[in-house]
C-alpha cells in the first residue's frame, strides 16, 4: 500500500494535497476543452467554448490563491478528506470522447464532472479553516452549483427539444 | 256638494306633525348593492379584448394603452376608458366582459370642473376602485355562448384497429353555432405565428360564404388544410372566451372552410402566379416552411425547386404526423395547391448526394435551407446502444413508407411530448392488428400536467390503451444474457425544474421501477442532420448554440443562404409556414436590393 | 255655487270649408301658447290657444320640441344595442318599452323566455304603472292648483323608485328586461321591503281620498269637464283608462293577457262619466289593483329558475327576416312596438306605438275648444300624455 492510499483511508489530508488536486482538476480540465475545440463542429463550438473558459477562470482563482500568504500558511494544516474526493480525483484523467464527439456527449461528460466538483467544493467548504481558502472553496462550490444547473438547463433545450 | 266635502280635505292636516321624507343629506346616499354606478375594472384579469368597446352603444369606451401594462399572450395591453360624457350607464359592458373583470361600484357622485377628467380609466383612477357594492353580472356570461359545438371523433374502439382519421369535422350548422360564439377581439390573430385573420374567417363561416373565407386562409397559410387538422392552435390559448368557458375551436372552424371548398375551387379562387420574374430559387426540404417560401416565390413569378430527400414531399407532416391525425390525401390537397403555383419538387433527391450544395449556390439566385429537424436523440442510458431500441422518427418515417417495422407485444416508449404519443398511438394501431391488444408502457421525466403534448393527445393515448407513467427518469435498459432487450429501468423523478425553472431532475431513487418490454422507443428530442452543407460552408456560417445562425429576416451570415424552419427556430408547423412567409420576404427584398444595385 | 254654460253665440262661425272664421285683427281673439315651458303642461309640447276672454275657442297642439330620433337611432344600432335605448322613449314609464322591445325580439327570433324571466317582467311593469300613476295623481293635482298631492306622490314614487334600484341597479332607467329574460333575481328581503312601500303608499292614498276625491273644488272642476264622447274612443285610438272611464271594459291584460297576467287575480275598472273626474278615479284605483298586482306576484312567483334564456352571441345577433307587433296595456292604454327585421344584425325598421300620441295630439284638440283657459292643463293631465313617447 503506498502513502497516498494509506492517508486517504485515514481520511485525512492536508491542505496542500487538496489543494493541488483541486488546481489540477481545474487546469487539465480547462486543457481538456481547449484542445478539444478544434476537434468538434463548428455548429457545437459554442459550448466547448464556453466551458473552457469557465474553467480558465478557475484556474487563475487557484493560481493567485496559491500565492496568498495566508493561505500559504495553512497548507501543511490537516482537514477532513471528502467523501466525494475519489470521483473527484478521477476526473483529473480525461476521457476519450472520440474523434468527433458530438453536443449531447460533450455536455454529459461536462455534468458529470461539474457534479463531481460541486459536491467535492460543497464540503471542503465546510470543513476548510476560516480564512481566504474557505472563501474559496465557498465561491467555488456556489459556482459549480450554477454551472451544473446551467448546464443541465441547456442538456434540456438541446436533447429533449424538437419533441413536441 | 255638501259641506263634507267642504271640510273632510282640511283632515290631512294631521300631516303637519308627520317627520319630513326628504332625505336631509342626499350627498354621500349610498347607492343599492347593484347600483350601476361609476365603472370598476380588475386591471390583472382584464385582457384587453375590448368586447366592451364593441358593444358600446354610444361609443363611450376606448381602448387605450396603459402604461405598466405591456401587451402579451392572450392580452393585447390595452385597458378600457370611458368617457363619461357618453356613457349612459346600461352596463352591457359588464355584462358582456369575457373575463368578468369589468364590474361596476354603487358611486354615483362625482364632481369636477374639469370635463376632461370624467374620461377616465377603471381600475387606475376613482376613488371607488376596490368597493365592493356595485353592479356585477349574475352569475357567468349569456351574451355569447360559453360552451364549445361538440365536435364528433370515432370512439377510441372504433380506431385503434386502423389509421383512419379520428375527427370528424364540423357539419355546416355546429360550425355557425361555434363561429357564433367569436367575439372578434383579435387576440388569435396577434398570438398566431402567421398572424391568420381568424375573426374575419371565423365570420366568414357564420356568413356561410367559404369562397370568402378560402380566401382569408390562403392570405397567411398555403397549409390550412394541415393546419386545420394538427395545428398547435395556440390561439385557442389566447382565445377571450376561454376565461369563462371554452375557447373558440379556431382549428376545427378553419378545416370546415376548407373541407367545404372543392380542391378545384381553390386554385381558382387563389388565382394564378403573376408574370415570371426571371429569378431562381432553390429550397432545401419540402416540409412546411420550405414550401410557403416557395408558395409566395412562385406566386411571386420566382422559378423555384424544392429539393427533398425523402420519397414524398411533406416533411414531418408526413412522416412524422401520423395519419389519423392527417390523412396523406389532405395533405397531397395542400401541395398540390402549392405545385398548381408552378412550384416544381424533386423528391428522393439528397443535397450532398444527389444534388451538391455547391450547384444550387452556383445555378440559383438564392438558396432557402428547410431541412427540419429528422434526426432523434437518444437518452444515452445504459443499454441503449444495440438491436431493440428504436428512435421515434424514424418510426415513424417507416410506418409513413409503409414499411414492415417490428412490432413486439410490450413495448416502451421514452418521452411525454406529441412525437412520443404519435408513436405510442401508432404501434398501438399495428399491435391491435397483430395481437389483438395493446401493450405500451409510456414514461415521461414531466409530470402529467407539464407534458409538453397537447392534453387531447394525453387523453386519446389512454383511451387506446396506452399506460402511461409520468414523472419516470429513464436509467437503463435492460438486457438479457443473450442481449435481447426486456424492460426499461426508471427512477421518479422528484422535481424537474429548480425553483428558477430550470431542469435541473431530482430522483429518488429508492422508487424504482422496471418497465417491462421486448423494445425501447426513444421519443425525447429531434436535432436537425446539418451534414449536408459540408465542412466547408458550416465552418464559413456562423452559428447560434448549435443552430445556423440567422437574423430577424432568416438571413445565414452567407449572403446566398437563408433559412427557416424548425432547423433554426421551431417547433410546429404554424410556425414554419410563419417562417417561410417571412423568408420569402427577404429573399424577395433581396432581389429587389440586387436589382437596385445593378 | 257656480254653473259655467258657455255662450256658443260668441263663438266665430265656421266657414263653408267647415274652418272658424277667426280674425285676430278685430282684437276680439287672442293667441296664447301654453307650453313648451309652462307649469300647466306636461313634459315638452305646447299647445296654441285662441282664446276669447277665457274661453277657448280653438286649440291646436305643437309638437317637436323633444324629438330625438329614436327609431332612426335603432336602425343604427344591433340589436342588442337598441336595448338600453328604448327605456329612453318614456320616461316615467321606461318598462313598456323594455318589454315590448325584447318580445319583439324575442318573438321573431323564436325564443322561450323562462318562466321565472316572465314573473319578474310583470312585477317591473306594475311597479312601473304604480310609478307612472303617481305622476298621475300628483299631477291632475297640481293642474287644478292641490300642491300637496304632487308633493306626496313624488315621495311614493320615490320610495318604490327605491325598490327598483335594490332590484335592477337603476331608479329611472333600469335597463332590466333584456332580450331573453331579466338579468337577475329578487334581492334578499325584497318582498318585505315592499311590502312597506305598499303598506305606506295605501296609507297615503286614503288621504289621497280625503284631499283630492272628497273635495269640492276637485269634484267642481272636473266632474262635467273634459268630457269624450265614447262614439270618438274608436276613431281616436283611445285606450287605456281614458277609455274604461267611458264605460269601455276594454284591457289588455284581461283580453289578451301576456306575461303572467293569466294566472293573477285581477278586476278591470271602469266609470261611466268620460270626464276629468272618471279618468282620476280610474286611475285612483287603478293604482289598488297595481298594489294588489304587486303583492300576488311576490307571493306567487317562482323562487328560483334561470332569468335568461340561451341567446345567440349578442355581438353579431342576426334576427330572422319577418315583422311582429308586441302590445300591452300601460298605465296610459295600449303601448306596442312594431318591429320590422330584414335578417341582418340590424333592425329594418322599429316603430313605437305610445298612447299619448293619439290621445294628446289628436284628441286633445278636439277636446279643448268651448273649455276655459284653466281648464286646459287639467284635460291634458288628464289624458296622462307623456310627450317623450310621442315624439320617438
Amino acid at each position: 500500500m503506498t502513502e497516498a492510499s494509506k492517508e486517504r483511508l485515514s481520511g485525512k489530508a492536508t491542505v496542500r494535497e487538496i489543494f493541488d488536486v483541486a488546481t489540477e482538476f481545474e487546469r487539465v480540465a480547462h486543457r481538456f476543452y481547449s484542445e478539444l475545440i478544434p476537434n468538434v463542429s463548428k455548429n457545437i463550438r459554442w459550448l466547448v467554448e464556453e466551458l473552457a473558459e469557465e474553467e480558465l477562470e478557475h484556474v487563475e482563482l487557484f493560481s493567485n490563491l496559491g500565492k496568498n500568504p495566508e493561505v500559504e500558511s495553512v497548507m501543511a494544516a490537516e482537514i477532513a478528506r471528502p467523501v466525494a474526493d475519489s470521483k473527484f480525483s478521477d476526473c483529473v484523467h480525461t476521457p476519450d470522447l472520440g474523434a468527433n464527439p458530438d453536443d449531447q456527449a460533450v455536455l454529459q461528460y461536462a455534468l458529470m464532472r461539474e457534479s463531481a466538483a460541486m459536491d467535492q467544493y460543497t464540503e471542503l467548504a465546510e470543513s476548510a479553516p476560516e480564512g481566504p481558502l474557505k472563501e474559496a472553496f465557498v465561491f467555488l462550490a456556489n459556482e459549480e452549483t450554477k454551472h451544473k444547473a446551467e448546464l443541465e438547463k441547456i442538456y434540456y433545450e438541446i436533447v429533449h427539444s424538437g419533441g413536441v | 256638494m255638501g259641506l263634507r266635502e267642504v271640510l273632510t280635505p282640511f283632515t290631512v292636516w294631521k300631516r303637519v306633525f308627520d317627520e319630513p321624507v326628504t332625505i336631509k343629506d342626499p350627498i354621500g346616499r349610498p347607492g343599492a348593492d347593484r347600483y350601476r354606478g361609476f365603472h370598476q375594472n380588475d386591471m390583472d384579469k382584464c385582457i384587453g379584448c375590448g368586447t366592451c368597446e364593441t358593444i358600446c352603444q354610444n361609443a363611450a369606451i376606448d381602448m387605450v394603452p396603459i402604461e405598466g401594462v405591456e401587451p402579451e399572450k392572450g392580452d393585447s395591453g390595452l385597458r378600457p376608458q370611458i368617457d363619461y360624457g357618453r356613457c349612459c350607464w346600461c352596463a352591457l359592458c359588464v355584462d358582456v366582459c369575457m373575463t368578468g373583470s369589468l364590474t361596476m361600484s354603487n358611486e354615483y357622485t362625482w364632481v369636477d370642473t374639469d370635463p376632461d377628467k370624467f374620461r377616465f380609466i377603471p381600475g387606475i383612477d376613482g376613488d371607488w376602485k376596490d368597493d365592493v357594492a356595485g353592479y356585477e353580472r349574475e352569475g357567468q356570461r349569456v351574451l355569447s355562448g360559453v360552451e364549445r359545438i361538440h365536435m364528433e371523433e370515432m370512439e377510441p374502439e372504433a380506431r385503434i384497429c386502423n389509421f383512419d382519421e379520428i375527427v370528424a369535422g364540423y357539419t355546416r350548422e355546429e360550425a355557425v353555432l361555434e363561429a357564433d360564439r367569436c367575439v372578434e377581439c383579435g387576440l388569435c390573430v396577434a398570438t398566431c405565428p402567421a398572424h391568420m385573420s381568424i375573426p374575419d374567417y371565423i365570420a366568414a363561416v357564420r356568413d356561410q360564404d367559404y369562397d370568402r373565407g378560402l380566401q382569408l386562409l390562403y392570405e397567411t397559410n398555403p397549409f390550412s388544410e394541415v393546419c386545420g387538422r394538427v395545428c398547435t392552435h395556440k390561439c385557442e390559448s389566447s382565445c377571450a372566451a376561454l376565461h369563462e368557458g371554452d375557447p373558440i375551436a379556431i382549428r376545427w372552424l378553419k378545416r370546415h372552410i376548407i373541407d367545404e371548398v372543392p380542391f378545384d375551387r381553390r386554385i381558382e379562387l387563389i388565382g394564378q402566379p403573376v408574370e415570371p420574374n426571371g429569378r431562381k430559387v432553390a429550397i432545401i426540404g419540402a416540409g412546411p416552411a420550405g414550401l410557403t417560401a416557395a408558395f409566395d416565390l412562385a406566386r411571386a413569378g420566382t422559378s423555384v425547386v424544392v429539393y427533398e430527400a425523402l420519397e414524398h414531399a411533406g416533411g414531418m407532416m408526413r412522416y412524422g404526423i401520423p395519419e389519423y391525425r392527417l390523412p396523406y390525401d389532405a395533405l397531397d390537397r395542400d401541395i398540390g395547391v402549392i405545385q398548381a403555383m408552378g412550384v416544381e419538387i424533386k423528391t428522393s433527391c439528397r443535397v450532398g448526394r444527389d444534388v451538391m450544395m455547391e450547384d444550387l449556390q452556383r445555378e440559383n439566385d438564392a438558396v432557402v435551407l428547410a431541412i427540419g429537424l429528422h434526426m432523434g436523440r437518444s437518452t444515452r442510458v445504459p443499454g441503449t446502444d444495440g438491436p431493440g431500441v428504436e428512435k421515434a422518427v424514424d418510426l415513424l418515417r417507416r410506418i409513413t413508407d409503409g414499411e414492415e417495422v417490428p412490432v413486439p407485444e410490450q413495448l416502451v416508449v421514452i418521452g411525454g411530448g406529441n412525437v412520443a404519443m404519435d408513436i405510442a398511438r401508432s404501434m398501438a394501431r399495428l399491435q391491435k392488428a397483430k395481437y389483438g391488444e395493446v401493450g405500451i408502457t409510456l414514461t415521461a421525466l414531466e409530470d402529467i400536467d407539464h407534458f409538453l403534448a397537447d392534453p387531447e393527445e394525453v387523453v386519446e393515448s389512454r383511451e387506446e390503451g396506452v399506460e402511461i407513467f409520468d414523472a419516470r427518469g429513464p436509467q437503463e435498459v435492460m438486457r438479457d444474457a443473450s442481449g435481447a432487450v426486456t424492460g426499461l429501468r426508471t427512477w421518479r423523478v422528484k422535481s424537474i425544474f429548480d425553483a428558477e425553472g430550470r431542469f435541473a431532475p431530482a430522483y429518488d431513487e429508492s422508487d424504482e421501477r422496471v418497465h417491462a418490454g421486448t423494445m425501447v422507443i426513444e421519443a425525447i428530442g429531434q436535432a436537425a442532420d446539418t451534414s449536408l452543407l459540408g465542412e466547408a460552408l458550416t465552418e464559413a456560417l456562423e452559428w447560434n448554440r448549435g443552430r445556423i445562425r440567422i437574423d430577424d429576416a432568416f438571413r445565414t451570415s452567407e449572403p446566398w443562404l437563408f433559412a427557416a424552419g424548425d432547423a433554426v427556430k421551431g417547433p410546429d408547423v404554424i410556425t414554419a409556414v410563419a417562417d417561410g412567409h417571412r423568408v420569402a420576404r427577404t429573399v424577395m427584398e433581396e432581389f429587389s436590393a440586387r436589382q437596385v444595385m445593378q | 255655487m257656480f254653473s259655467f254654460k258657455p255662450d256658443r253665440s260668441q263663438y266665430p262661425a265656421a266657414g263653408e270649408d267647415g274652418k272658424l272664421e277667426i280674425d285676430l285683427e278685430t282684437g276680439k281673439y287672442l293667441k296664447l301658447w301654453q307650453g313648451p315651458n309652462h307649469p300647466g303642461i306636461t313634459g315638452n309640447m305646447s299647445v296654441e290657444l285662441t282664446v276669447c276672454g277665457d274661453e277657448v275657442v280653438k286649440g291646436t297642439t305643437h309638437v317637436g320640441y323633444l324629438h330625438r330620433g329614436f327609431e332612426k337611432l335603432m336602425e343604427r344600432r344591433t340589436f342588442i344595442q337598441v336595448f338600453p335605448i328604448v327605456c329612453r322613449v318614456c320616461v316615467p314609464e321606461p318598462d313598456f318599452n323594455e318589454y315590448c322591445y325584447a318580445a319583439a325580439v324575442e318573438d321573431l327570433a323564436g325564443i322561450e323566455v323562462p318562466e321565472y324571466a316572465d314573473w319578474m317582467r310583470t312585477l317591473i311593469l306594475e311597479m312601473g304603472r304604480f310609478n307612472s300613476y303617481m305622476m298621475f295623481l300628483g299631477g291632475i293635482g297640481g293642474a287644478l292648483g292641490l300642491g300637496i298631492t304632487g308633493q306626496w306622490m313624488t315621495y311614493l314614487r320615490d320610495i318604490m323608485l327605491d325598490r327598483f334600484e335594490e332590484l335592477t341597479g337603476a331608479r329611472i332607467y333600469h335597463m332590466f328586461i333584456l332580450p331573453g329574460g331579466v338579468r337577475g333575481h329578487l334581492p334578499e328581503g325584497f318582498e318585505g321591503r315592499m311590502e312597506e312601500v305598499l303598506d305606506t303608499a295605501e296609507r297615503y292614498l286614503a288621504d289621497i281620498d280625503r284631499v283630492m276625491f272628497s273635495n269640492s273644488v276637485f269634484k267642481t272642476r272636473t266632474q262635467g269637464v273634459g268630457y269624450i264622447d265614447p262614439a270618438l274612443f274608436e276613431p281616436y285610438g283611445v285606450t287605456g283608462p281614458n277609455a274604461r272611464a267611458g264605460g269601455v271594459a276594454k284591457d289588455l291584460r284581461k283580453d289578451s293577457p301576456y306575461l303572467v297576467y293569466d294566472q293573477l287575480d285581477f278586476d278591470v275598472v271602469t266609470h261611466t262619466d268620460s270626464d276629468i273626474w272618471a279618468r282620476s278615479n280610474v286611475r285612483r284605483q287603478d293604482v289598488q289593483v297595481s298594489i294588489d298586482l304587486i303583492r300576488q306576484i311576490l307571493r306567487k312567483m317562482p323562487k328560483t329558475g334561470p332569468a335568461m334564456a340561451k341567446i345567440p352571441n349578442v355581438l353579431h345577433w342576426k334576427i330572422p327576416r319577418g315583422e311582429t307587433y308586441i302590445r300591452g296595456e300601460c298605465s296610459r292604454g295600449e303601448y306596442g312596438y312594431y318591429l320590422v327585421s330584414d335578417g341582418s344584425g340590424y333592425p329594418r325598421r322599429i316603430n313605437v306605438r305610445g298612447p299619448s300620441y293619439t290621445h294628446a295630439m289628436a284628441l286633445l284638440e278636439h277636446m279643448i275648444p268651448g273649455t276655459n283657459i284653466s281648464d286646459v292643463a287639467a284635460l291634458m293631465v288628464s289624458l296622462h300624455t307623456y310627450p317623450p313617447e310621442i315624439e320617438r
